[in-house]
């Protein structure tokens, strides 16, 4: 073997290292096998919410942790997920196995255009346009009626075919945590590659330069979109799975209000880590449950508002005292003991 | 054309709020439809509480100011060194807990106003429009007069400038940034309050409609360059037109959609705004 096919040979193997498996995804995976066993149906369902936005908020963190692009336009993806599947389904009868990964390539498909054109802009200018291009997202799926069925949204959506010795959603619990794990396990390796590191050079919020990384010849854009269309299929599966869970899907489900709760929900849990996004995910998530369900009763009022002051509170706390998110607490934590003893 | 006009001034007022704060602080306030919203429904509670009209707007407006001093104080200047993205997603924490609290205070009904002189239509040139037009499209003339005044001739208004021009000088010949900061919160809210207090009779309010109007003043400051006073009028005038053109043109529904889409497109080609931007602002 000549020196330089070897050392092709060798490269390669870097390019496509062994997949890291955290050892805390597989206990996160063993508590999920478990749960069912002792949850009703109700904490399942809770659980399921949390699963889902935690793998659209893991889609945020490498685009806003990596590669510090902040959107506030996940929603779009989201829903077109929902909606590609939904309509695949129902029109063409085809099986929701076969349209949920359909709808996710639509949805990566639909971002490559949109993130080609909005992430030349720069700064928190591009939070301003995904804002608005999730505003026209809505105003179209309102107004396609005769395709999305407008303001009501579409119903009778089939479920996923499952065994039936679980019940429904039992199995769509499952379903969801498994995405939930392999978009973690995803996350985690493209974080550790070579395009995570090149996305890492490019994002002004964790120290890099993007005229820096320009110079060392990372084509800078190409690695943005990259993060982009990465974040919106993980965002279209979430989609498929949704309205499959459901059967019903409107278009509030997918506003601008989900989109910035989702991008709280990845500050609260820190930016930078895909753990945060289940963290936040499931503070998120748990905080709007308990305040639905207790907060009108114990001190009156109408529903909703508690938890909107409270996403507010939280959000303006994390940011001014814990600004790397929950995920930092151990550390910080850690740091303060430690300084306390010297 | 009325209504786009109309529209374009409620637009161009949201604008200007947010291009005080942005030229002074470099914050994009995202709670500056949540001023708006407040000044309207504080303005229909004190006048249900039956204090006249112009006393309602004047105390509206005071409590909202007041709201922005809170903004300001509480979470932006504990902050003031951190990176644009956590400033204006901690406006968008506080723009959480406003809407929460108008929720429970007021309830999720919309409220309205009668127009300010009790008529409901006037007719003009043979086309009706709403009595309540001719006070939006003024207030936005009386704010941009008065902010052209402003920063051109009083000592304040220069200071603001230099603080958005120059920090590091401004400070150097003897100019309070904080101060000037915080006055740039209170001006915001202010105008927010008023331009929500004289849209109430027309759009109605409710406790939901500062994120959307945040929006509309965003793409108008977008498209017109949030650098320029002019640039943000101008866009909040085409946002406007373009909005009611297409309500004209195009079935309902889809006109939000493709006037929005139009202004992106707008924004995309010319992103630094549609006026050349003035030496050294940019």
């Amino acid at each position: 073997m000549t020196p330089i096919v070897a050392r092709a040979k060798a490269r390669a193997s870097r390019l496509v290292p062994m997949p890291r498996v955290p050892r805390l995804a597989l206990i996160l995976l063993a508590v999920v096998a478990a749960l069912p066993l002792v949850g009703n149906a109700y904490i399942l369902s809770v659980l399921i919410k949390v699963g889902l936005h935690a793998v659209i908020a893991m889609g945020l963190v490498l685009l806003t942790g990596l590669a510090g692009q902040v959107s506030l336009g996940q929603g779009v993806f989201f829903g077109t997920g929902a909606y590609v599947s939904a309509l695949l389904v129902l029109k063409t009868g085809v099986s929701p196995w076969l349209a949920l990964p359909l709808a996710a390539a639509t949805s990566g498909l639909l971002a490559a255009p949109i993130g080609r054109a909005i992430l030349r802009l720069k700064g928190i200018i591009v939070a301003g346009v995904t804002l608005t291009v999730n505003l026209i997202f809505f105003y179209l799926v309102v107004s396609l009626s005769g395709l999305t069925g407008g303001a009501t949204g579409l119903s009778q959506i089939p479920r996923l075919e499952y065994p039936r010795i679980m019940p429904y959603t039992t199995f769509v619990f499952y379903v969801v945590w498994l995405i939930a794990v392999v978009c973690l396990i995803l996350s985690v390796n493209i974080a550790a590659s070579r395009v995570g590191r090149a996305l890492k050079s490019v994002n002004l919020l964790g120290g890099g330069s993007e005229d820096t990384a320009q110079v060392l010849g990372i084509d800078v854009m190409h690695f943005k979109v990259a993060a982009y269309i990465v974040a919106a299929v993980f965002a279209g599966v979430a989609g498929s799975v949704y309205a499959h869970y459901t059967s019903v899907i409107e278009p509030h489900t997918f506003s601008v209000q989900t989109s910035v709760l989702v991008a709280i929900m990845v500050i609260l849990g820190g930016v930078t880590n895909p753990w945060g996004a289940i963290v936040g995910s499931a503070l998120i998530v748990g905080l709007t449950e308990f305040l639905r369900e207790v907060a009108p009763i114990v001190l009156g009022g109408p529903t909703g508002a508690y938890e909107l002051v409270a996403y507010g509170v939280v959000l303006v706390a994390t940011l001014l005292f814990l600004p790397s998110g929950l995920c930092s607490l151990p550390a910080r934590i850690e740091e303060w003991r430690r300084g306390r003893r010297l | 054309m009325i209504s786009g006009l109309t529209l374009g001034c409620i637009y161009a007022a949201l604008g200007l709020g947010l291009f005080v704060v942005y030229g002074v602080t470099r914050v994009l306030n995202l709670a500056q439809g949540e001023f708006v919203m407040l000044g309207g429904m504080l303005t229909v509670s004190f006048c249900a509480m039956g204090v006249p009209l112009a006393g309602a707007i004047v105390l509206a407006v005071v409590v909202t100011v007041i709201s922005g001093a809170a903004l300001y104080v509480l979470v932006i200047r504990p902050a003031r060194n951190a990176s644009g993205a956590t400033l204006a997603f901690l406006t968008v924490g506080f723009a959480y807990a406003i809407e929460g609290i108008t929720l429970l205070v007021w309830g999720w009904e919309y409220r309205s106003l009668t127009n300010f002189l009790g008529s409901s239509s006037i007719h003009l040139w043979g086309a009706t429009i709403f009595g309540q037009a001719p006070w939006v499209v003024g207030m936005t003339v009386l704010m941009v007069v008065g902010l052209f005044f402003f920063f051109g001739r009083t000592m304040v208004g220069k200071a603001l400038r230099a603080c958005a021009d120059e920090p590091l000088g401004a400070r150097s010949v003897g100019i309070s940034i904080e101060k000037m900061a915080l006055l740039s919160f209170l001006m915001a809210a202010g105008l927010g309050a008023i331009a929500g207090a004289t849209i109430t009779p027309l759009t109605m309010t409710a406790y939901n409609i500062g994120i959307p109007l945040t929006i509309k003043g965003l793409l108008a400051a977008f498209v017109g360059g949030l650098n320029r006073a002019e640039g943000v009028i101008l866009g909040g005038l085409l946002v406007g037109f373009a909005e009611a053109l297409s309500a004209g043109l195009m079935p309902t529904g889809y006109n939000d959609a493709i006037a929005l889409a139009f202004l992106l497109l707008v924004f995309l080609v010319r992103p630094h705004g549609l006026l050349p931007s003035r030496g050294g602002a940019g």
